[in-house]
């Protein structure tokens, strides 16, 4: 691979981001109007809310995506009160478990972003963004050898 | 080990229960086809009582077969099939009322490294033998060796190590027909709208499935190891059982299957839970 390739496959990496609608959804929106500037790297995926979000999703996403980010509302703001308190017990055990079968910490974030936040969006878009860029070729749960 | 004293008490207590009427079946084991195997035995006729042992080969975790168990039955149980029991009374997919539980202290000779519960925690008649019983409440957090061993390798090694592991996988889900914590009607690896995974034995699939199926045991195993014994290919499936018992024990202290008013750890929450996972950079942390 020679050096303009690796900088094309590195701009080409994707990451799926899962947003509650009620939240990080509209604090992308937000950051769109501003005019925060971001990478383009994200697919927006849109949820009811952050725990309707599956650990199977996440892991189905791997497969075709570079790194997946999952944000929600602040604990104490869910819509329906308490969604993002008990999806934040799944993302935990999740997290420890990719660790420990050795996934990179980078691939796999959660964060909260509120509707307001749209400067943080941009900037934890454009952090995620260069993290992911850093890592080595994702082998997409092995159906990727490293050549 | 056979314990012909505790055998003999467990025969009598199940002819009994028969003779009398309480009970349609009692769910125990019987000697196998294999040396050193024994195999899950439904008993009906009183007189079929004296074909019932309890020895080393018990490894089974019997609580599986009540689930579909319509007849009133008595289970002949060992520490972690009472644990097991315990989840599915709180999971609401058996009554206690219909259903008697002998308990006896787990006949294993080698028994699972650092299992503490080796008399059952619910039963209408124990059969005492002189094991120890322990308070449930004296339990420590768990710590697993091979867990903390694992963890002292790096990233790269250990990912080689599980891909190693679930290569070896041929998909005959015995590791999920086995559990008695795995009971949905239809599993993920089996839907087919969407389908979540495909059917092959993919490295992909594969590692999927095991990660989730260790998730979705989480908070609710036992770890009384009936998927590793159940596979025909030698998986390491107790390592990631083992990781998650040991993270839920110390982020809700939490160890599932030991009293009967548990509330699963994935089922609650509480507002100030530690929250480990979140990104770093680009917040305003």
């Amino acid at each position: 691979m020679n050096a303009k390739d690796e900088m094309d496959a590195k701009d080409d990496r994707k990451i799926v981001a899962f947003l509650c609608n009620w939240c990080s959804y509209a604090g992308a929106d937000l950051a769109g109007i501003s005019r925060f500037q971001y990478p383009p790297n994200i697919r927006v995926v849109r949820v009811p809310c952050s725990g309707r979000v599956d650990p199977l999703f996440i892991l189905i996403a791997l497969k075709n995506a570079d790194a997946v980010l999952t944000s929600g509302c602040h604990p104490g703001d869910c819509h329906y009160t308490s969604g993002n308190l008990v999806a934040r017990r799944k993302f935990s055990l999740l997290k420890s478990l990719l660790d420990f079968v050795g996934v990179e910490p980078e691939r796999v974030q959660f964060d909260w972003i509120s509707a307001a936040e749209g400067n943080r969006f941009a900037a934890r878009i454009n952090t995620l963004t260069d993290q992911v860029s850093k890592l080595g070729v994702w082998d997409r749960w092995g159906s990727v050898v490293d050549d | 080990m056979t314990d012909t004293n505790t055998l003999s008490k467990i025969q009598e207590k199940a002819r009994r229960l028969l003779e009398d009427g309480k009970v349609e079946v009692v769910i125990g084991f019987a000697a196998g086809t294999v040396p050193g195997k024994s195999t899950p035995s439904f008993i009906s006729a009183k007189e079929d009582c004296e074909s019932l042992v309890w020895d080393n080969g018990c490894s089974l975790n019997l609580a599986k077969y009540v689930l579909k168990e319509k007849r009133k039955a008595a289970i002949i149980v060992k520490g972690c099939d009472s644990r097991s029991l315990v989840n599915l009374i709180t999971e609401n997919q058996i009554k206690r009322e219909n259903l008697y539980i002998i308990g006896a202290a787990c006949p294993l000779s080698a028994s699972c490294a650092g299992c503490q519960v080796k008399v059952p925690v619910i039963y209408d008649e124990l059969i005492e033998d002189g094991s120890e019983i322990r308070e449930v409440s004296t339990i420590a957090e768990r710590r697993y060796d091979d867990v903390l061993e694992f963890e002292k390798l790096s990233a790269e090694e250990r990912k080689a190590y599980v891909y190693g592991e679930v290569s070896k996988c041929i998909r005959c889900y015995a590791c999920r027909n086995v559990c008695p914590a795995c009971y949905c009607k239809e599993c993920f690896a089996e839907k087919s709208l969407p389908q979540w995974i495909g059917k092959t034995t993919d490295i992909g699939d594969n590692l999927i499935f095991h990660l989730i199926r260790a998730l979705h045991v989480a908070g609710r195993c036992v770890d009384c190891g009936s998927c590793q014994r159940a596979c025909p290919m030698g998986v390491n499936l107790r390592l990631l059982n083992h990781k998650l018992l040991m993270e839920v024990g110390s982020l809700y202290q939490f160890e599932a299957g030991l009293k009967e008013d548990q509330i699963l750890p994935l089922n609650t929450y509480q507002y100030d839970d530690p929250q480990p996972f979140l990104a770093k950079g680009g917040g305003h942390e």
